[in-house]
């Protein structure tokens, strides 16, 4: 599914709870007109920067990185980590590509419990 | 296991179910005026910074090195609550200097029911503070660990653990499905010259002004609750000092004090949730001196606690969103 369908289908799924999801509300919450958050919508225009992204997460309880993963980009955040490690990343993101959850929540880093 | 994700503590289970994650964070927000007065609850506003432990392990005492977890920035008298966020029914323990929050008793990692010394989740939407009557809480304020503020100190004499603790235990699987089943139906490393600080300079938690905030009865069977699988972390909480010393890193600025908010305006809160029996408060708890009690004993004046009179106070429920939130 594409950024602007499943933005759209989002916030209608919300509207039909709660009016405040309007285009034109959302629009305003997220700082950005309401004829420009349609053509996203309808994929008339290319998915948002970053930052509007990160708002619209945040207004349509959607998760961040999934959403700037749909739009193609990657958050500041993670390219400023792979930029530090360019290779090791590419090469862990490349081994990890067939592998099942479970194996990459191994990976995943964890909160430490010790001793208290 | 537990992740930190965007300075929010995820607890994860998938053990038990793939529905059972949780996530905590602490919001940073005014300080109530601590004279007796029951304030109602006042705003969010914004999330502390988190980071793990493990990172700044050269520049930390030994022992909390050991203790894991993660650190947490607060300035001296600043406050704090813990937003909870979860479909899945968690029962969760907080404790601050290893002092449970809702009994006043000692650090234990099992979960009673006779008092009961834990909170649910989701029908617990947040904690503000010490639970010391019904219908009423202590604020956590966070004071240096030494001068008798804590209510570690106040409660056990001591000043060793300080911070916060958290335990976390999920609803058994079968439990959780069948509470389902029954909804549907119903619904049809940093710098080697960095200096490690003392463990003398740690911060704790102690009981701030009163705020109406009601803890809830578990109306669960206490065998639903997953005793066999559980994830618990240490918070560490240093000052904005230290904060900058170890992570390099600076804190956000002070949040504003209560007199400005409310003059300004500002929203503040009373949650209503009529389905729910509240929990009565303890004892141990209740006796605790707040820190402007512990001032005054002391033969000093409490700073910036002039009493407020909130008007804008917006009414807040379950079906409501549950983050309460400030304009800013």
């Amino acid at each position: 599914m594409r950024f602007g369908d499943h933005i759209r289908n989002v916030r209608e799924t919300l509207r039909k709870g709660d009016k405040k999801y309007s285009l034109r509300q959302v629009a305003i919450r997220v700082g950005v007109e309401p004829a420009y958050l349609s053509k996203i919508e309808r994929n008339v225009f290319p998915p948002p920067s970053e930052e509007v992204i990160g708002k619209l997460s945040a207004e349509l309880g959607e998760d961040r990185d999934v959403l700037l993963a749909m739009a193609g980009k990657l958050s500041g955040d993670l390219q400023q980590v792979i930029l530090e490690r360019p290779r090791l990343f590419a090469d862990l993101i490349r081994q990890m590509k067939e592998a099942p959850d479970q194996a990459i929540l191994r990976v995943v880093r964890e909160v430490r419990d010790g001793n208290w | 296991m537990i992740e930190l994700k965007h300075d929010e503590l995820v607890f994860s289970f998938p053990e038990v179910h793939d529905d059972a994650i949780c996530s905590i964070d602490f919001q940073r927000t005014l300080r109530i005026p601590d004279d007796n007065r029951s304030y109602p609850l006042p705003p969010g506003l914004g999330r502390f910074p988190m980071e793990h432990t493990d990172d700044h392990s050269d520049s930390l005492p030994v022992k909390w090195k050991e203790h894991g977890g993660v650190l947490l920035p607060m300035y001296q008298a600043e406050a704090l609550w813990i937003n909870f966020n979860s479909d899945y029914p968690f029962a969760v323990k907080i404790a601050t200097g290893k002092i449970n929050a809702v009994t006043g008793k000692e650090w234990s990692n099992k979960l009673t029911r006779n008092p009961q010394d834990y909170l649910v989740i989701p029908d617990q939407p947040w904690l503000d503070g010490y639970c010391v009557q019904k219908g009423l809480i202590r604020q956590f304020v966070a004071m240096p660990l030494g001068e008798g503020y804590t209510a570690e100190e106040q409660i056990s004499g001591k000043a060793e653990h300080g911070g916060l603790q958290i335990i976390v235990y999920p609803m058994k699987r079968k439990h959780y499905e069948l509470m389902q089943r029954e909804e549907s139906r119903m619904a049809d490393s940093v710098l080697c010259q960095m200096k490690v600080f003392e463990d003398s300079d740690a911060m704790g938690l102690a009981p701030g002004g009163l705020m109406r905030q009601e803890i809830y009865e578990d109306e669960h069977d206490f065998n639903v609750w997953d005793t066999e699988n559980s994830s618990r972390c240490f918070v560490h909480i240093l000052n904005s000092k230290q904060w900058k010393a170890v992570t390099g890193n600076e804190v956000p600025g002070e949040p504003p004090g209560s007199k400005e908010y409310t003059e300004a305006g500002l929203p503040w809160f009373e949650y209503y949730d009529d389905h729910h029996q509240a929990l009565t408060g303890a004892k141990t708890l209740a006796g605790m001196d707040s820190v402007a009690a512990k001032t005054i004993k002391q033969g000093k004046q409490p700073k910036d606690n002039d009493q407020v009179s909130p008007e804008n106070v917006s009414a807040v429920g379950p079906s409501a969103n549950q983050v309460k939130e400030g304009k800013w």
